[in-house]
């Protein structure tokens, strides 16, 4: 019975493809390759992966396109893999429906971290949603979504209404970038779209209020370009 | 003036300027107010072209371009024949020596607007050659940063492929552990250099957008602490929160490269103490370290590429020199409209602070 996790890599340098198989092959992937956006869609259809990692600078198509591809018929997820010089298209796709992303030159650790997370996602979104944990806990930090009372190192702390919704948006997702569009949209609604400092002084006062120094969180991340992300939970 | 033609009406369409009008009208009105003073107490009127030639002079050096000299001197001209001399407040083109002095004014303007634009002309050569001799420091110190870790890189890799049957496999890891190492210093390297591209091509085209210090400074803290866990890192971010116009990662990069350079080249530092403030209209970061300080032979090139290629012999073997780091800071800074600078702590160990202008800033209600 093979019933390991299948791993789609879309990236057209062999010697990252060789490096990549490598690592994912040691920690228990099964790993399929593709060299082009178009080989990229027709293995996702008919192979089924578990996850895609996705280049985004591809020879034949935008690896953006790849995304809205996918995007149009699963929700399995895809993690983004770009260089330095595609700071505006990771958001892009982050804002597509890309689960995360992970900047060249990357770590190993890093990439299995992200793969694991993302997977991890994927499987409590298809378990039929059943109720959805009432509680979320990281380190110190407890968030109790009914109630809604946030709890740090034993003391009750008092958010806004909003503060209060930014952070549970947050631990729904943990360890996985928001970016700062999804968020205002999710929080403010479509019309504040492109004003991100509404959202920063909100994330200045979460901070104050629940994070011991507001210049070194541990909790929620700052992403700088591309939004936040929350530490993920001791479930 | 970026259209500057070599001819002389080139020069006059492109040359006006509020600054050389007012200098003109000072100057001129200055003149005229001295001969008016000096006529009543002198019986020559001798002076009166000497004191217009010199004002002529000193507006023909003083401004850019052919224009305002030739206009002065017409106008001396016009001056000096209508009103001190006889008769007064009217033209007498019948003067003897009055062609004379015309020519000789306008001569005089000519020559010296020509000197003076010679001279500016030869002061944009000189920055030009010291900004290409700044190229050419980087592009030293750049190949020096690449060249020690590659050849370390692909040593060992060599060694490893060769003499897999001799080596045990602890010497091997410690030898691969060191070839990681010298990649991840190259890949710095190569960001650094993507940075300076980017500054380098436009320095007006750095996208500014307000950002919140404690966010960039945070995340650049919790990358350095990924990277060197066993430095003791303290960050300290004021209460009101401070929204900077700047390009976040250029910013994070700044900082990412001084608490390296702290690392490497502090050789004792154990704690790093990293902090943003506000101080009038600037925020001031600074990023301050327990180490050795800062040696007195690479304090005056510290910012410009070269501390690398010292004679020292102590920096000129280090593998990993300061290099182009600390000259990216200071690029990305300055073209923030900030400043950087770097001092020795009373308690040994270095201190660099830049500032970033506050300008746009808006205050929010908390």
């Amino acid at each position: 019975m093979n019933n390991k996790q299948k791993i789609l890599i879309v990236e057209d340098e062999q010697s990252i493809i060789n490096f990549v198989t490598a690592v994912l092959t040691v920690n228990g992937y099964d790993v399929i390759q593709a060299k082009t956006g178009a080989q990229a869609q027709s293995m996702a259809t008919s192979h089924c992966p578990d996850l895609i990692l996705l280049d985004l600078g591809l020879p034949d198509m935008d690896g953006l396109d790849v995304i809205r591809f996918i995007r149009g018929w699963t929700r399995l997820p895809i993690i983004v893999v770009s260089a330095r010089t595609q700071e505006r298209d990771k958001v892009e796709a982050l804002d597509l429906g890309a689960d995360d992303y992970i900047t060249k030159p990357f770590g190993t650790s890093e990439l299995l971290a992200r793969i694991r997370t993302a997977l991890r996602h994927a499987s409590t979104a298809n378990a039929a949603t059943p109720a959805e944990a009432a509680v979320f806990q990281v380190g110190d930090l407890t968030i109790d979504y009914e109630r809604r009372r946030i709890v740090v190192r034993g003391n009750e702390v008092h958010l806004t209404q909003n503060e209060f919704k930014i952070v549970s948006l947050l631990s729904r997702h943990a360890g996985k970038v928001l970016t700062h569009d999804f968020i205002i949209k999710e929080i403010w609604g479509p019309g504040l779209k492109g004003d991100n400092q509404i959202l920063r002084v909100n994330m200045a006062n979460i901070r104050r209020k629940i994070e011991k120094n507001p210049g070194a969180p541990e909790y929620i991340l700052t992403e700088v370009g591309v939004g936040y992300r929350m530490a993920e939970g001791d479930s | 003036m970026s259209k500057k033609k070599n001819n002389l009406f080139g020069n006059i369409q492109l040359t006006i300027s509020k600054r050389d009008t007012l200098i003109t009208v000072v100057i001129f009105v200055a003149t005229c107010l001295l001969c008016f003073l000096l006529n009543p107490i002198s019986d020559s009127d001798n002076f009166l072209n000497m004191l217009f030639l010199m004002a002529v002079f000193l507006i023909s050096r003083f401004t850019d371009g052919y224009f305002y000299g030739l206009v002065s001197s017409v106008l001396s001209v016009i001056c000096v024949n209508y009103i001190f001399t006889y008769p007064y407040f009217a033209f007498n083109f019948t003067l003897s020596g009055y062609p004379l002095t015309f020519i000789c004014m306008l001569t005089t303007s000519f020559i010296t607007s020509m000197m003076t634009t010679q001279l500016k002309k030869s002061e944009k050569i000189k920055a030009e050659i010291s900004a290409e001799k700044l190229r050419s420091n980087l592009l030293r110190a750049v190949s020096h940063d690449l060249r020690t870790p590659l050849t370390s890189i692909s040593g060992v890799i060599q060694t490893v492929i060769e003499n897999q049957d001799t080596l045990t496999a602890s010497e091997q890891a410690s030898l691969l552990s060191e070839a990681k190492d010298d990649a991840q210093w190259l890949i710095r390297v190569v960001e650094n250099l993507l940075s300076i591209t980017k500054i380098t091509s436009s320095p007006a085209e750095i996208k500014k957008t307000p950002e919140a210090a404690e966010e960039v400074i945070g995340e650049a803290a919790s990358k350095f602490v990924r990277r060197f866990p066993n430095i003791k890192l303290t960050v300290s971010v004021p209460d009101e929160l401070l929204f900077i116009p700047m390009d976040p990662l250029l910013i994070e990069q700044v900082l990412e490269n001084l608490m390296e350079n702290s690392v490497l080249h502090g050789k004792t530092t154990s704690h790093i103490e990293i902090s943003v403030q506000r101080l009038g209209n600037y925020a001031v970061f600074s990023v301050k370290d327990d180490g050795i300080g800062i040696s007195d032979e690479v304090k005056p090139h510290l910012f410009d590429g070269r501390a690398s290629g010292h004679s020292s012999s102590e920096y000129a073997d280090s593998k990993k020199n300061m290099g182009i780091g600390l000259s990216v800071c200071m690029s990305i800074v300055r073209a923030h409209g900030g400043e950087m600078t770097a001092s020795d702590l009373p308690s040994g160990g270095a201190d660099f602070h830049f500032t970033l202008p506050l300008e746009e800033n808006k205050s929010y209600e908390q």
